[in-house]
């Protein structure tokens, strides 16, 4: 659907991000998780594409949806100077929804910004009963985001920066390693790090965990057109679309 | 009520408007954005005789009111083209054009043929000048490879033939004289142009295959200047491409001399683009008096005193 979402809130979050509240009936009652949004908050050519964002939340009854952008360039400053009552279009939900809740635990390992990949599936699992465990990691503190919305829904949450300016400091993967130790976890999901992400593929291998990576991919349309945002398949057969195949993935099953 | 309808080679098209190739493709989540029965054409993304996996990561990148692609035309070959998306797009409803591209003379002549004994074209659109490819060759570049790609396609089948050409030239109006004296029956322009960026963070170029094809509004002034350049020079019909937006933009095309659009770049921003751009040529037709879509074409050639 392309639609005009009405902006509810724009809350500043640190220096670097931005949590925003849309308002779109007909997308919010349609989104499953692990599905994005392309967003466009400007009229004209310049910028020229739309930016796709991951659908934190949303809630069929209020009408919303929640973004969480990272303020990075044109685009997401745009983003970030709306006021409530202006028009945003957006088109979605785009992207495969998790359909297949056939496990019993699950670990969320993200750096950054990707935890917003993470939130709506998290819900996704917590309401089935699937027990969820968090592992938030970011260079230092004020890039530790999410936390408040997978705290209710974690049994665990666990953080690591870098600079040990918040949990533990050091590499989030010894913690889920830690994890692991202690107790099955039947799939790892990750975003917003290769390093992770390449760490999650060897869990997978190693058959540890049932691995799945969260992927970005340089995308015009977030449609299946541009073919912008490929990524290698590993059985060599030629390119996956994150935006039309994903935007998560088995980890065997994509090139990093 | 305006008549929208244009005819180009004997086919008429139920209005002026159709995709670029590669920009819009015929899926259930397009048409639950409009139905694609409401286009002037549909044409697929360009099929090669073998299956291309396309070119490596990153594959696009924005620029000023534009982008630059360095796709590589990912395709699954003739075969299933034949198979599963040839079958798909007739049953649309509006004329089918099916885009080709050829590695070799004989590449072009199979091509052809097969696609002309499928039945199920209108029309055939040679894309002589994709600037992505890893042999970077561009048939629409040199004008004896463009005369016998294009001589080969005319001989091998009836369909009427559009000639994509390429804005990296001298001068794009004399290869449209070449490409109608091989026999095309229609030339489209423009193909996107030659270009690069570089990702400062990285100093490395910001295409995985360094160079790319700029598409977007910021060509749209160069395209329509190719198109206003050439439409004296030729007899057959134009498509203008580049940079279409809004109506405004296929309207100038129109004056310039096309007889057809193709939106490109702007269906990946707006997916009801083509829609839009369909219902505000009407629109303007109708408020300026015209009683047909076909009076406009040109007419800015008309008021061009030398």
């Amino acid at each position: 659907m392309y639609r005009s979402a009405t902006v509810i809130e724009v809350q500043q979050v640190g220096r670097e991000y931005v949590d925003l509240l849309l308002r779109e009936p007909e997308i919010a009652g349609t989104s499953g998780p692990g599905q994005f949004l392309m967003v466009r908050a400007w009229p004209g050519v310049d910028p020229m594409l739309p930016r796709p964002f991951d659908i934190v939340q949303c809630s069929p009854r209020e009408q919303t949806l929640r973004l969480f952008v990272k303020v990075e360039g044109r685009g997401t400053a745009l983003l970030k100077s709306l006021a409530p009552g202006s028009e945003v279009k957006v088109t979605g939900p785009l992207g495969q929804p998790v359909r297949d809740f056939t496990f019993s635990s699950v670990a969320f390992l993200v750096r950054g910004a990707g935890a917003a990949a993470v939130v709506h599936l998290a819900q996704s699992c917590r309401s089935r009963g699937i027990e969820v465990y968090s592992i938030l990691s970011a260079t230092t503190a004020s890039r530790i985001v999410c936390r408040d919305y997978l705290q209710p829904l974690s049994t665990e949450l666990l953080i690591a920066t870098d600079d040990g300016s918040q949990g533990y400091g050091g590499l989030a993967t010894e913690l889920l390693d830690q994890l692991l130790e202690r107790r099955t976890i039947d799939r790892v999901y990750t975003c917003g790090s290769r390093r992770f992400a390449r760490y999650v593929q060897r869990l997978d291998r190693e058959g540890r965990s049932a691995g799945f990576v969260f992927l970005e991919g340089l995308m015009a349309c977030g449609l299946g057109d541009c073919h912008g945002c490929a990524v290698r398949k590993k059985d060599g057969s030629g390119y996956y679309l994150v935006c039309r195949d994903g935007p998560h993935f088995p980890a065997g099953e994509v090139e990093l | 009520m305006i008549d929208l309808s244009v005819e180009i080679a004997g086919v008429t098209l139920p209005n002026p408007v159709m995709p670029a190739s590669g920009t819009y493709e015929v899926d259930p989540v397009h048409e639950g954005f409009f139905s694609p029965a409401e286009l002037g054409a549909v044409i697929n993304k360009t099929i090669f005789l073998n299956p291309r996996a396309g070119n490596p990561p990153p594959r696009i990148w924005e620029t000023p009111c534009g982008m630059l692609n360095a796709i590589g035309i990912p395709s699954e070959g003739l075969h299933r083209f034949l198979e599963e998306q040839l079958p798909r797009l007739r049953s649309l409803g509006p004329p089918v054009i099916v885009s080709i591209a050829g590695n070799s003379l004989q590449e072009w002549r199979d091509l052809a043929t097969a696609i002309g004994e499928s039945g199920s074209a209108d029309m055939i659109e040679l894309d002589l000048s994709c600037p992505n490819l890893e042999q970077g060759f561009i048939w629409a570049a040199d004008r004896q490879a463009l005369s016998e790609a294009v001589s080969a396609v005319v001989e091998a089948t009836p369909l009427p033939v559009i000639s994509k050409l390429s804005p990296n030239v001298r001068d794009i109006s004399e290869m449209a004289v070449v490409a109608e004296a091989a026999g095309t029956a229609v030339v489209s322009m423009v193909n996107s142009y030659l270009g690069m960026a570089i990702d400062v963070e990285t100093r490395r170029p910001a295409l995985g295959n360094i160079t790319g094809g700029l598409t977007g509004p910021a060509i749209r002034p160069l395209a329509v200047h190719s198109v206003f350049s050439t439409f004296q020079k030729i007899r057959v019909p134009i498509i203008g491409i580049g940079g279409i937006a809004t109506w405004k933009d296929a309207v100038e095309f129109l004056l310039a001399g096309a007889s057809a659009v193709a939106v490109g770049t702007q269906n990946f921003v707006n997916p009801l683009a083509m829609r839009e751009v369909i219902r505000g040529i009407a629109g303007y037709a109708e408020k300026s008096g015209f009683s047909s879509v076909r009076e406009l074409i040109g007419l800015a050639q008309e008021r061009h005193e030398p």
